[in-house]
């Protein structure tokens, strides 16, 4: 009889939001995959069935013509090399020297830094479009338009706000006293940096430089203005190139955007094991 | 030889005057420990030691050499820190043989020091662990193989067992004097804990607001603290203080006397305002006859090994301390008689210093 006492556990009234919540999630997940879908089902397709107006059926058999076009065509290569030899060298500085600035404001201030700090993060909010004019005419003048270097200087420069920022607030949770531990042990400040510092910042890292090679590798606006010449152009005027040297290459355009987007899904598949939070537990903590 | 020495050193962070003209001599192999209230400036005068603050003026002098300018890691000095601030990326390997790897040590000669160090500490088993995977204690016990593997002059703690829970504290607390006793180092020891002060220091040094109060042995700040501040800043419970009076007593010796209550000193001393110290164990229960004072019971503190006695009375307004045997029972609200023991009668004059 004891249990009578004991109250039935009450049913919690039914709660719709989580299952709103989780349609609207469905419905705005397939909006975003509708155009990658898209391109990856054309990129399959002969250009006849694509002509046919056939855009979104399931193609009759699968058509890889299109793939093996592009990745026999020189210019093709010319455009993913070029896209290299931007990204690349544009991320890693812009990531160096934000880091080299963050590690200053986090753990070397001096009189004005704060200030300084502001300023530079506030480069963040320059729209590109206040700058364009100026740089082009300054690179002229150095006589470096349609060249890779305006664009692997600006996409540096560019990354600086964010790199120092994200790098700044990272290296300030790693505690003061790991700096000077290192230092009594008779590191200097570029050794506890690259010792101490970087590998506990591992997390910030990688997510850097995810975002700033993704950036720099879909960027459209800055070659588009700071290049000319066939040789010179970057992946993503490519693909736009393409459609002027066929008449209505979808299925060829198709099929580069989709190796045009492979680098950076393989940066951020490389890189997203990093993304682990807690490096500096056990560091100070009992 | 690793004499330290500071002449008048001061420390100032804008108008904070944190190390205030501070003059110490520590001795080749002494183990000292700075005790004192938070923010009296115990950990900046450590800091200022091992060279992580510059000072902002005076002088610091390591085995005779002046390295008030020297960098950190040139002053023969190993710091363990709070926080042990050991490297979590690293294992407790790297960790420890950090310094020698900077030092361009070849690796064969790194793994074999650490190796005799990690022995020493006990911790072999753990070099490969990263330091989340170590307890607090087994972390400590990093720390100081990291502060010891370069056979530094002098060693700087600063609070190194305040993380950790009380257990640990004590078996780390004689680890500590193991070490104290094999490495012939000086040692500098900060803390806030009494037992930890006591029982490992050679020379106590007192800091109160930047300076210092009283330089001397365990027994003998604990004896005959030179002022009020250390009088109850040493010992706990604390020495309880009476408002009294001197007056004049028999053949020339004078008493002191509070309420009712006077007690000879056995000695001379001029009549006026004074503070009486006497600490908790030197009131006893006594019998009628020979009670100096009647007190009112307000709680018992049992501890098992001993009672603790909070009595009201007419001559002082904060509670009296006094100690008891266990097996006495007293009980709140009762009336006790009270002795004072006459060996030890401390008494304060006007600006706190000892008569
Ligand atoms: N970096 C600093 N900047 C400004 N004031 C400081 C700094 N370090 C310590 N102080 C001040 O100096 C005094 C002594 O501090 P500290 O040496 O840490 O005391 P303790 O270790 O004895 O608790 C305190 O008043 C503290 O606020
Ligand atoms: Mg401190």
């Amino acid at each position: 009889m004891a249990d009578a006492a004991v109250l039935p556990p009450a049913r919690p009234p039914f709660n719709p939001w989580p299952a709103v919540i989780f349609v609207a999630l469905i419905v705005l997940a397939l909006l975003f995959l509708a155009p990658t879908a898209g391109v990856l089902l054309s990129s399959v397709k002969t250009t006849r069935e694509i002509a046919l107006g056939a855009l979104w059926s399931i193609p009759a058999e699968l058509y890889l013509g299109n793939y093996a076009e592009v990745l026999a065509n020189p210019a093709v290569h010319r455009y993913l090399l070029n896209t290299v030899l931007v990204s690349a060298p544009a991320t890693v500085a812009s990531i160096a020297l934000g880091a080299l600035a963050g590690y200053v404001f986090a753990k070397l201030p001096f009189r004005g830094s704060n200030l300084l700090f502001l300023v530079i993060v506030s480069g963040m909010f320059f729209p590109p479009q206040v700058i364009l004019i100026p740089l082009f005419r300054l690179f002229n003048a150095m006589n470096l338009i349609d060249t890779l270097w305006p664009l692997i200087v600006i996409h540096t420069a560019m990354g600086i706000p964010i790199c120092t920022l994200l790098m700044r607030n990272f290296f300030a949770t790693v505690p003061n006293a790991l700096r000077e531990a290192a230092i009594l042990e008779g590191a200097n400040e570029w050794q506890v940096l690259i010792r101490v510092a970087l590998p506990l910042s591992l997390p910030a890292l990688a997510v850097l430089a995810t975002l700033q090679f993704t950036w720099i590798w879909n960027d459209f606006l800055w070659p588009l203005i700071f290049t000319q010449s066939d040789e010179k152009r970057t992946i993503m005027l490519g693909i736009v190139n393409l459609r002027g040297q066929y008449s209505v290459a979808w299925g060829v355009q198709g099929a580069l955007s989709l190796i045009a987007s492979l680098p950076t899904l393989v940066v951020f598949l490389f890189f997203q094991r990093y993304f682990i939070k807690g490096m500096t537990m056990g560091a100070v903590k009992g | 030889m690793a004499r330290l020495v500071l002449e008048d050193v001061t420390k100032r962070f804008g108008a904070v005057i944190a190390v205030d003209a501070v003059d110490l001599q520590i001795e080749h192999g002494e183990f000292v420990v700075f005790v004192g209230p938070s923010g009296c400036g115990k950990s900046t005068m450590l800091r200022t030691i091992s060279g992580l603050e510059s000072v902002s003026a005076g002088r610091i002098l390591i085995g005779d050499r002046d390295v008030t300018h020297v960098a950190p890691s040139r002053r023969g000095v190993a710091m363990v820190f709070q926080s042990y601030a050991l490297f979590p990326h690293m294992t407790t390997a790297e960790n420890i043989g950090f310094g020698l790897r900077l030092a361009r040590v070849p690796k064969d000669e790194i793994a074999r020091r650490v190796t005799d160090v990690a022995k020493t500490l006990q911790i072999e088993a753990l070099l490969d662990r990263y330091p989340r995977q170590l307890s607090g204690g087994q972390r400590q016990r990093v720390a100081i193989g990291r502060s010891i593997i370069r056979d530094p002059e002098v060693f700087l703690f600063d609070e190194p067992l305040s993380n950790l829970d009380a257990a640990l504290r004590v078996r780390m607390r004689l680890e500590i004097a193991r070490l104290r006793d094999r490495l012939d180092a000086t040692m500098v020891y900060v803390t806030h804990d009494q037992t930890e002060a006591m029982t490992l220091a050679d020379r106590i040094v007192v800091f109160n607001q930047g300076h210092i109060e009283q330089i001397g042995a365990p027994v003998e700040l604990y004896d005959a603290p030179a002022n009020l501040f250390v009088a109850g800043f040493i010992g706990a419970p604390a020495m309880n203080f009476i408002p009294a009076e001197i007056e004049a007593g028999e053949n020339g010796k004078a008493n002191v006397r509070f309420g009712a209550v006077s007690l000879p000193i056995g000695r001379e001393a001029a009549e006026g305002k004074v503070t009486f110290g006497v600490r908790p164990e030197h009131l006893s229960v006594a019998a009628e006859s020979e009670h100096d004072f009647l007190g009112r019971v307000e709680i018992v503190e049992k501890l098992g090994a001993e009672s603790l006695v909070y009595l009201q009375t007419g001559f002082s307004k904060a509670p009296i301390t006094m100690r008891i045997p266990p097996e006495l029972s007293v009980h709140a609200g009762e009336e006790i008689p009270v002795r004072v023991g006459r060996k030890r009668l401390h008494l304060f004059d006007a600006e706190g210093r000892v008569i």
